[in-house]
């Protein structure tokens, strides 16, 4: 059962073959996301993202989960390269495409959060940049909290 | 902090009514459990506890103060709940106003082209 879950939907006027590419092909998705996108645009397929940081950078693992173009791309990432992609090592990435207009509705939706935990390094430097005060954060909480489907 | 209390504290924030306590206590300054019932649709049994969950994970802090024990936000602990949801949610944002762009600009290249 996946607990915590980010939703957005985004509309881009772009036909919904050229979105698709944009979201699934690597070499798009490394002008977008990480500076290094390795992998095969096909279901199954485990490979790996890279970040590149002043201290060193950063690897997620990548596998794509399904791959049905031009409506569906999903896939699972932050698991470590050498592990296979699973419930509770990963957090799963579905992108859907619904043709509207001349362009594209994206549904977005990230989830497994609560399966994971959270990252105690962007935690840490999120806290230390944390200068805002509860009038700027409340809206913002309570908005996104509303989306999120967790149970005590 | 350890992964799994971050889950734990998201878990506690996760529920609506003690959220609306947070809101509460943020807005009052501090509160008790009757004091938050009277201005919730819950028992004073139930908002004890919720409490007993905020204070476990850290997001209030209690004071005996006379009969009852009154509770404030711990500033420290709900900024980490609240970095914690915002640094996700942001940084999707961002990636898909890239998704939107670069798309776009395809798009435009193509039309060009025909």
């Amino acid at each position: 059962m996946e607990l915590g879950t980010i939703e957005r939907e985004i509309y881009i006027e772009a036909s919904p073959d050229i979105v698709f590419q944009v979201v699934s092909d690597p070499n798009h998705v490394k002008q977008w996301w990480p500076d290094e996108a390795s992998y095969e645009p096909v279901a199954g397929s485990a490979g790996e993202i890279r970040f590149a940081h002043a201290d060193g950078g950063k690897i997620e693992g990548f596998t794509v989960v399904d791959l049905q173009p031009p409506t569906r791309f999903s896939f699972r990432w932050t698991h470590p390269v050498v592990e296979e992609a699973a419930t509770g090592n990963s957090l799963l990435v579905t992108f859907e495409l619904v043709p509207k207009g001349e362009g594209t509705l994206v549904r977005f939706r990230e989830t497994g959060f609560r399966e994971r935990g959270w990252e105690a390094a962007v935690l840490e430097r999120q806290y230390q940049d944390h200068v805002h005060g509860w009038d700027y954060f409340l809206p913002r909480l309570i908005s996104y909290a509303a989306t999120l489907d967790a149970r005590p | 902090m350890s992964a799994h209390v971050d889950d734990k504290l998201w878990s506690a924030i996760g529920d609506p009514t003690r959220r609306q306590m947070l809101d509460l206590l943020l807005a009052a300054g501090s509160g008790t459990a009757t004091s938050l019932s009277e201005q919730l649709p819950v028992t004073r049994q139930a908002v004890a506890k919720h409490l007993t969950v905020l204070h476990r994970v850290g997001l209030v802090r209690g004071e005996i103060d006379g009969r009852e024990r009154t509770y404030r936000i711990d500033d420290a602990q709900f900024a980490r709940a609240l970095a914690q949801l915002n640094a996700v949610s942001t940084a999707w944002d961002s990636r898909l106003r890239r998704v939107k762009r670069l798309a776009e600009a395809l798009q435009q290249a193509e039309k060009k082209e025909s």
